[in-house]
């Protein structure tokens, strides 16, 4: 079936192909070899394909390929050297796939494993979760894949943001980033297809001045959510994330780990903006199945003391962690010397919840970073004036740029986090670069000012702020330090593996480098969940193997992390995720195919770590943790080598 | 004496009520002494107490054996992060105790994958 074509650009090639057959087109206007854009696409299905005007000149370009109409999902390939765009039906193999299933996929078959991470051969890939875009409550996330060129592995992170839904809702299953272009370039996606416009402009700014003009530029905060990097990820900083816009339009939703901001920038790729209007949302398959499943998922997280309004996350935010893992000994303090903070209290939740009430006179309970979030845990901190100072801070944030720095001054605490949304940094790898300068003579502990000057050096990308922008282990090795905390080259998060040593396992031998999201291990040991585990104990193996698995799955779903805490403790929430996808898939899933697929996840994800050249020496915590016994329980790391290999063994 | 260091609406229980710092009440041990005992000395309603409990750092429970010179952590039950059912399955939720298994079984992840070891 043949979709129709409208071309308004001048001198452009447009090659069609339709359901497999080589229907090859060319159109050619316009005067001289000009620069060639080349839509490539397959309409399965009959449908108006449209390619819309723009400008065409040696800088800009503009193409598209109209979505409307078009009822299944497809991946949309962006190659940055031609500034091309291509829609390709979804190969059969990756038909039940999606987010992190899906990104971990793409990147594992078509990413040479051995590729420099910012080279041209390195792919960024997004997905929207499988039940993204949906009614389905908490699942706004989207996956970022990549090689990393933090840890030199495999990369999937993600965010909560309304930008996921959208893509989602657009029909693009996957968003694959090639190539690499001169200079920065905006790419705009919308119903009617996808376009290039210069970026160099917006650079070297901080994204709190951007976002608004950016806005303002593509309609507004109701039509379009903008993904973007910061300074950090033009200047291809192995700390720098990917951010995306809150619903209020704040630029504080991050892909944060792993320096997937720096691959983006590699591609000379600025920003992604997309709007959805027009777009006719996700299909479902059975819609009596999902309503089914999605009703479930409420019920268990409106249910759940964890996710339940003005429950524990929606009061205090994650920062509410602060004061129950300092209690439990595991809080890491001074760059992972103790695991007790005496200023603990300063920077915690309540203190969050407390200082907001005191300077604004109302008591602020926390906002949904994404639309249709019931969990609601995003939260604001305010200056004395009652002015908003910066959104959010996150536990791992309090932590990283307070505890582990031996920070425990609120507002310093909350202007290094608003530098680190400004300059696009991961807030975790970058308080613990802190940490591991001050180890190594930089600053002294505690000194919040200074660390605040720190990272304007990154955001001047001057040389020594390059360095901290590298992340922790580079750091280390530049200031002469053996107390860095990290694995595989990613500083370790919020949680001392020598006093929770599931955590600690996830830590070695997850496929992400020190990564705590990987295997959510912390949650039976501290919280509780789904039963009463000593932190202290080493049998480890297990959970740390089916956490991980979990956890993959999660990542597929679209859903946010945080429904683990609801959905291990009341088993109907559980099978409501399984029936959500099978809604949406057509499929049949029960909760076997969780661990079959996040097995398949993983072992994508090794493969590809093994074929970049990782070997079990790389699933090692730094040494200094087995013979350093961290206060107050006075513990080493003791888990065998053998007992770690054995996990994916 | 044994300090115990409160959180959230327990901190009223303590003379400085101040969030951003410790609020630490100083109780006589006695002999016998558990976390319940001393909870009900201290006049803390324990509809009030959460399910987060350590004992110098250790997840405990109300029944925990206390020693001279141990230190408490509370925290309520509007900050808790645990089921109250694990202590007291009386008031667990429905669908808290129509969960299989005992609360220190695994999860429903852990038996979907414990055979793919």
């Amino acid at each position: 079936m043949r979709g129709r074509l409208i071309v308004a650009n001048p001198g452009i090639v447009v090659r069609q192909q339709h359901a497999g057959k080589d229907a090859t087109e060319d159109v050619r206007r316009g005067i001289g070899a000009p620069p060639s854009i080349q839509v490539r696409f397959s309409c399965p299905t009959p449908g108006i394909a449209t390619i819309v005007g723009g400008q065409l000149n040696n800088q800009s370009t503009r193409n598209g390929y109209g979505l409307k109409g078009a009822p299944m999902d497809r991946f949309l390939r962006v190659d940055m050297s031609a500034r091309t765009v291509s829609f390709e039906d979804i190969p059969s193999k990756y038909k039940n796939r999606a987010g992190r299933w899906l990104t971990s996929s793409i990147i594992h078959d078509e990413v040479p494993a051995t590729c420099h991470p910012l080279g041209p051969n390195n792919k960024l890939v997004f997905s929207p979760g499988i039940v993204t875009g949906t009614a389905s409550p908490t699942s706004s996330r989207i996956s970022v894949g990549g090689k990393s060129p933090l840890t030199g592995g495999i990369k999937e992170a993600n965010a909560g943001t309304g930008w996921a839904r959208r893509l989602a809702k657009l029909g693009i299953r996957a968003l694959i980033v090639e190539g690499q272009a001169d200079g920065f370039w905006t790419l705009k996606i919308d119903c009617h297809g996808a376009s290039f416009e210069p970026a160099e402009s917006w650079t070297g700014e901080r994204l709190s001045d951007v976002y608004p003009t950016m806005f303002d530029r593509f309609d507004s905060l109701e039509s379009v959510d903008i993904c973007s990097i910061g300074i950090a990820g033009e200047h291809r900083m192995p700390a720098a994330g990917i951010c995306f816009n809150d619903q209020n339009g704040r630029p504080s939703r991050y892909a944060g780990r792993g320096g997937l901001g720096a691959v983006m920038g590699s591609k000379g790729l600025k920003f992604i903006v997309i709007n959805d209007a027009g777009a006719e949302g996700i299909s479902i398959a059975d819609q009596e199945t999902f309503d089914g499943g999605r009703k479930k998922m409420a019920a268990a997280l409106t249910d759940h003391a964890i996710t339940k309004p003005q429950g524990a996350l929606n009061s205090y935010g994650t920062a509410v962690l602060v004061n129950i893992i300092n209690e439990a000994g595991a809080l890491p303090t001074n760059n992972f010397r103790t695991g007790r903070f005496d200023g603990a209290a300063k920077i915690a939740g309540e203190a969050i919840f407390e200082g907001n009430k005191a300077r604004t006179g109302a008591e602020l309970y926390n906002h949904a970073c994404s639309p249709g979030c019931i969990i609601r845990c995003s939260n604001t901190w305010h200056r004395e004036d009652g002015t908003e100072h910066t959104s959010c801070i996150e536990y791992e944030s309090a932590w990283a740029l307070g505890a582990n720095c031996g920070v425990d001054n609120l507002d310093q605490v909350a202007e290094m986090n608003l530098l680190c949304n400004e300059y696009g940094l991961d807030t975790i790898e970058i308080g613990g670069t802190l940490a591991v300068a001050m180890e190594g003579g930089v600053a002294d502990f505690g000194d919040g000012a200074k660390a605040i000057e720190l990272i304007h050096e990154i955001g001047k990308a001057t040389p020594l702020g390059k360095i901290l922008g590298a992340g922790a282990k580079v750091a280390g090795k530049t200031f002469g330090v053996a107390r860095v905390p990290h694995v595989k080259g990613q500083n370790m998060p919020a949680y001392e593996p020598r006093a929770i040593k599931g955590i600690g396992m996830t830590y070695a031998i997850s496929t992400m480098g020190a990564d705590h999201t990987a295997g959510y291990t912390i949650a039976p040991e501290i919280l509780g969940v789904s039963g009463k585990l000593d932190p202290l104990n080493p049998d480890k193996v297990e959970l740390a193997r089916n956490f991980q698995y979990a956890t993959a799955f999660i990542d597929t779903t679209g859903h946010c992390l945080f429904i683990a805490f609801a959905i291990l403790d009341i088993a109907s929430g559980f099978e409501g995720m399984v029936e959500e996808c099978n809604g949406v898939l057509g499929t049949a899933w029960t909760a076997d195919d969780v661990g079959r697929i996040g097995k398949e996840i993983l072992d994508l994800e090794l493969d590809f770590n093994r074929r970049a050249g990782f070997t079990p020496a790389d699933d090692r915590l730094p040494e200094f943790m087995t013979y350093e016994p961290l206060p107050p329980h006075d513990v080493v790391w003791d888990i065998s080598e053998s007992d770690i290999d054995s996990v994916f063994g | 004496m044994i300090d115990i260091h409160l959180y959230g609406k327990l901190r009223r229980f303590a003379r400085d009520q101040d969030p951003t710092s410790p609020s630490i009440v100083a109780v006589t041990w006695e002999s016998g002494d558990t976390i319940r005992s001393i909870v009900l000395r201290l006049g803390i309603p324990l509809t009030d107490l959460g399910s987060n409990m350590f004992l110098n750092g250790r997840y405990a429970t109300l029944d925990a054996t206390v020693q001279d010179g141990d230190r408490l952590g509370l925290f309520p039950d509007d900050m808790q992060l645990l089921y109250k059912w694990y202590f007291s399955p009386s008031q667990g939720s429905a669908a808290a105790k129509s969960r299989q298994g005992s609360p220190d079984s695994t999860s429903p992840i852990g038996g979907g994958t414990k055979s793919e070891g």
